[in-house]
Formats: C-alpha cells, sequence, structure tokens
C-alpha cells in the first residue's frame, strides 16, 4: 500500500512498526501509525503534530522510511501549504530541527557538528561535577544519553539534549523539593542559568558557540516506600541497588558515572525491547504514578508555556501598545507612591505609568513577557524595574510581599485575576496584604466577571483577606487585545494597617 | 422475601454503587489536595532556613542582602 503526503498528513499502512520521515534530506519526524493515527479510507491518516505545522508551507522532497532506513515507503517532490519557497524545518538561524519524544521541536544531535556535540558533552561533565562538588548530589547519566552510550556507543541520532539524573536520600517529597531548591541555588552561584520546571527538576542552560543554547535537564530520582520515581514522569520498580555505586561509561571519549545497571534502567526506561531502535518511542507511563508526581510536585507552571509562546510569537502584536483605559481610569487615583503592574504582560501599562519618572516595576511569571518589557522600556528609554513573579510558587510571593512591605507600592493588574488558578488567586491576596498593609498603596484590579471571578466573590476573598473594597464597578469594558467585553469590573481595595485594625 | 422487597434491594445496590463511585472522585480530589502540601511545606522550609535566622538578627544590611541573594537564587 502506498503512502500519500497532504497537508492534513500522512496517511499510512496501519501498522505497529515506526515509521521515520524525512524533509529535504533531514530527519523531522517519527511515528507509529496505529498508535498515532485515525482510520481513514486507504489506511491510517497520521496528522502533522502541531509544532511542525507552521514549517510545513512549500516545495520540498519528502521521504518516509521504516526505523532503519532500508525500506522505502515514500519518496517524492510535494508541495504543502501556498507550495511557495523551499520546504525546511529550520529556526530562525537556519539550524534543521526535528520533533523530540515528548513532541517539542529541537535540534537533534543529526543535525549537530562534533564541535557542538563536543561541547554539550563538556558541558554535561562539567554539571555532574559542579552537583557533586558544590550542590551535594551524585548525578548520573541517563534517557537518550544512557541508551545511545549503552546500545550504540553514540549519541543518539534522533535526541537533542542530554539528561542527568541524582538519586536523593530523601523518602518524603517535601524533602526532596527542599533538596532540589537548595541545589538550584548552588548551581546558579556557580554562574549556571537554571530554569525550574517543577519541584523535583531544573534545566541547566548551556549556550554553544554556534549561537544555540542546550538544555541540560537535571532530574530528581527518589523512592517512596517500595516505588521508584524518576523525573519525567517515570515510575515503577527499580532498586537502588541497581543505581548505586555507580558504573562509568564513555561517550564520545567522555567519561560519566552512570546507573550500576545500566541494563535495568534502560529496560525500566524503555521496556523491554531497549535494545531495538524505535525513534518513535513514548513514554508508557502508569497513571497513578504521574498523578502522584503532579500532585507533589507540579502546578506552579501549568500555563507558563502558552504565555511565554504568546508573547514570543506574532499573536503579541495584536496586544495594543498604548495605555489600557483601565490605566488611564486608574492613574488619577494614584498617590506619590510607586506602582506595581503585576501580571504585566507586554508592559503597556507599566511603560505609560513610567513615562513621567513614576517609579514603576512590572512582574510576570512569563520570561517571555518579562524580556518584551525590558527591550521596550530600553527603546523607550523608562525605567521599569522587571522581575519575575510566580504567583503559584509560595516562596516567590512571600519574597515580593517581604520586598513591598519595606517598600511600599501600590499594586496594579489588569486581566490577572481571571487567569489565575484558586490556588495563584490566593497568593495574590496574600502578597497584596503583605504589600499594601504597611504602606498604605492601593490594589487596583480590572478583570472580565465569570461565576467564579463575580464581583461578590473577588469582594468576598478580598475581605476574607483583611483588605476593604473602596470602589467597585462593573460595566462593558475591554479584554488584554482591547476587544469589547460585555461584564467588567474594576475594583480599588485597600489593606488597613496592621495597628488600626488591632484598634478597631 | 417478596420480589418487590429483592427488586427494593437490587435497586439500593445499584444506587449505592453510585454513590461509591462518587466517593471515590472526591476521595481522589482530596488525596491531590493533601500531596500539593509537599511543595507547600518545601517552600515554607526553604524560606525559613535561608530568610529567617538573618531576619530576626535586626540588620537592615544584612537583611537586604540576604533578601536579595535569596530572590535571585529561586
Amino acid at each position: 500500500m502506498a503512502v500519500a503526503v497532504s497537508d492534513e498528513g500522512l496517511l499510512v499502512p496501519p501498522g505497529r512498526q515506526p515509521l521515520v520521515v524525512e524533509i529535504g534530506g533531514h530527519y523531522v519526524w517519527s511515528l507509529t501509525p496505529l498508535r498515532d493515527g485515525r482510520p481513514a479510507a486507504g489506511g491510517v491518516l497520521v496528522p502533522w503534530p502541531g509544532v511542525l505545522r507552521p514549517h510545513l508551507s512549500g516545495r520540498g522532497r519528502i521521504r518516509v522510511t521504516d526505523a532503519t532506513g532500508a525500506a522505502v515507503l515514500y519518496d517524492d517532490e510535494v508541495a504543502l501549504g501556498t507550495g511557495e519557497g523551499v520546504l525546511a524545518v529550520v529556526d530562525g538561524s537556519g539550524h534543521r530541527l526535528s520533533v523530540d519524544k515528548v513532541g517539542h521541536l529541537a535540534r537533534s544531535f543529526a543535525a549537530t557538528d562534533e564541535a557542538v556535540r563536543d561541547e554539550i558533552l563538556a558541558g554535561t561533565r562539567r554539571a555532574v561535577d559542579d552537583l557533586r562538588e558544590h550542590a551535594g548530589v551524585a548525578a548520573y547519566l541517563n534517557y537518550g544519553a544512557l541508551l545511545g552510550a549503552v546500545r550504540e556507543g553514540r549519541m543518539l541520532a534522533h535526541d537533542s539534549d542530554t539528561d542527568l539524573c541524582y538519586l536523593s536520600e530523601h523518602g518524603s517529597p517535601a524533602d526532596v523539593v527542599t533538596e532540589s531548591y537548595r541545589i538550584t541555588r548552588a548551581m546558579r552561584a556557580r554562574g549556571w542559568r537554571v530554569l525550574r520546571m517543577s519541584g523535583g527538576d531544573v534545566k541547566l542552560l548551556l549556550p554553544l558557540s554556534d549561537g544555540r543554547v542546550c538544555h541540560i535537564d537535571v532530574f530528581a530520582a527518589f523512592h517512596v516506600g517500595e516505588t521508584f520515581f524518576q523525573l519525567g514522569n517515570r515510575s515503577g520498580d527499580l532498586p537502588r541497588s541497581a543505581i548505586e555505586p555507580f558504573s562509568t561509561i564513555a561517550l564520545h571519549g567522555h567519561e560519566f558515572p552512570a546507573p550500576r545497571d545500566p541494563e535495568a534502567m534502560l529496560a525500566f526506561l524503555y521496556g523491554p525491547h531497549w535494545r531495538t531502535p524505535d525513534p518513535s518511542f513514548k513514554y508508557a507511563d502508569p497513571a497513578s504514578g504521574v498523578r502522584r508526581l503532579d500532585g507533589w510536585l507540579r502546578g506552579f507552571r501549568t500555563d507558563m508555556g502558552r504565555w511565554t509562546e504568546l508573547y514570543n510569537g506574532p499573536r503579541r502584536a495584536a496586544i495594543p501598545r498604548g495605555p489600557s483605559p483601565f490605566a488611564q481610569w486608574v492613574e488619577p487615583q494614584l498617590s506619590d507612591l510607586p506602582v506595581l503592574d503585576v501580571g504585566a504582560g507586554t508592559g503597556r501599562d507599566a511603560l505609560w505609568f513610567a513615562r513621567s519618572g513614576r517609579r514603576t516595576g512590572a512582574v510576570d511569571f512569563s520570561r517571555g513577557s518579562l524580556n518584551v518589557i525590558r527591550r521596550r522600556a530600553r527603546r523607550l528609554r523608562r525605567e521599569v524595574a522587571v522581575d519575575q513573579l510566580i504567583l503559584g510558587e509560595l516562596r516567590s510571593t512571600l519574597v515580593h510581599g517581604t520586598r513591598l512591605a519595606r517598600d511600599p507600592h501600590h499594586l496594579y493588574a489588569r486581566h490577572l485575576v481571571d487567569c489565575l488558578d484558586p490556588a495563584a488567586l490566593e497568593q495574590l491576596w496574600l502578597l497584596a496584604r503583605m504589600a499594601l498593609r504597611p504602606g498604605g498603596g492601593r490594589l487596583f484590579l480590572e478583570f472580565s466577571t465569570s461565576p467564579t471571578t463575580s464581583p461578590e466573590v473577588i469582594r468576598a476573598a478580598i475581605e476574607a483577606a483583611g483588605g476593604i473594597v473602596e470602589r467597585l464597578t462593573t460595566g462593558r469594558g475591554e479584554d488584554m487585545f482591547d476587544l469589547p467585553v460585555p461584564d467588567v469590573c474594576r475594583i480599588r481595595a485597600a489593606w488597613p494597617a496592621p495597628d488600626s485594625e488591632e484598634l478597631r | 422475601m417478596t420480589t418487590t422487597d429483592l427488586a427494593r434491594r437490587v435497586r439500593t445496590r445499584i444506587r449505592d454503587r453510585g454513590t461509591l463511585r462518587d466517593r471515590v472522585r472526591v476521595l481522589e480530589a482530596e488525596v491531590q489536595e493533601n500531596r500539593q502540601l509537599n511543595r507547600r511545606i518545601a517552600e515554607l522550609t526553604d524560606v525559613v532556613a535561608e530568610l529567617l535566622v538573618p531576619l530576626e538578627a535586626r540588620d537592615h544590611a544584612r537583611v537586604d542582602e540576604v533578601l536579595d541573594r535569596f530572590r535571585t537564587g529561586l
């Protein structure tokens, strides 16, 4: 049966064996028909992954083969999308990209030259050493890099990063998280740029000479009772004795600590058939383990990726640049105190508040947002203190609350209340209470109303946190794109100082 | 037992099973809420361990320095 290629996806024969897709002679994606597709006339239709779609316009050669490349199922020139230009899956600098095993678009080792691959491995080795000597945890090479080293003696062609794990001594998830915080501090002190992905895993950012930044994942592994957990999302049976004491494994001339029994680790990760290459492999993690890891370690950055995508992508242009009507409503009500825009987005209002020299801060949980505001402030030559605030992370809220208690500000939040989950919303009230009680600043809110964010619900939450609603209006308004929305609420609230509260 | 009694017992059992399913759903949600306390405990432990001692010393310059270092290390 023939393969057909269209804008929709690939029509392939039904099968359980992985297929490999190349565009213009470069690997881009791997799929398993019966797992990834749906029945269609003439076979199984496997839709293009969402991350590839923006690149699928132009003319080029598409080739579909089996995993070994021996059997060619399709090899032809095609026109996708507008059919204009060259079909190529590349980043802004022209580097070839492919879909990795968790569905992200990344640059694979097949598209990385030897010198850069060497930088990645040397950087990974430096991370292992820093983790041991400065963060006090013994890390081992794991996942794709371990699989490549054991099975093929080299990096896997379709892999795109290196992964390290450390086996925690702790059996309580709370202690594992605390340990991960300590590791972050130690690695930052060593000069690493660190991104926290959950309470148990961070990414070390390794700048490469080709302009790219490689991510080295540092995952916690730990036992709770008899069950072994290893981030990303793995859980099951693997005794400590399969990991420690470490063995040593060589990869392109670099030596790394590895689990004591690498084969047992690889069977735990990839199943009993790990020796057979399957570039389309996807994890089949036990749902109960994922549920536990989600509950213990995650929840503070659920929507972060979506927001960063907005601020880094073309849709940002749809957000107006001038001040919002709400900012113009607020400004005459501001005393001389500085103002902090919470959930500042593109910074349109913070930059406007700062235009006449008013001390202004802008915080957001998305690094994409912070970069946009910094760039625009530089261009406009305006002073805006930009910082990250993650309302889902208590430490972040507490440290900002403490800072603001000592340096009083007004708090300004437009369309933030309607974006926060209940836990983050609770922390907004905590922040307001900490920040506004000592200095007499006000909280200014604008939000679209809904059953969970009705004026009554928000008023009750403010009052429960010790605040007083001084002003509340409802009516027609605008969303973040300044498009009309029917039900918008504006609130001005104050938090009486502790002394006056006690005197009442 | 009459046929009517039997029918009533069967109906009750079916109804109880539905109730049990609902109850399990609620319990699962409650268990997940409790799991989330792990991160909360870790965050509080981290704040207390890293900040409380210098704050207690009431040395303002030192407090500023420690707060700043903690914030950049998050």
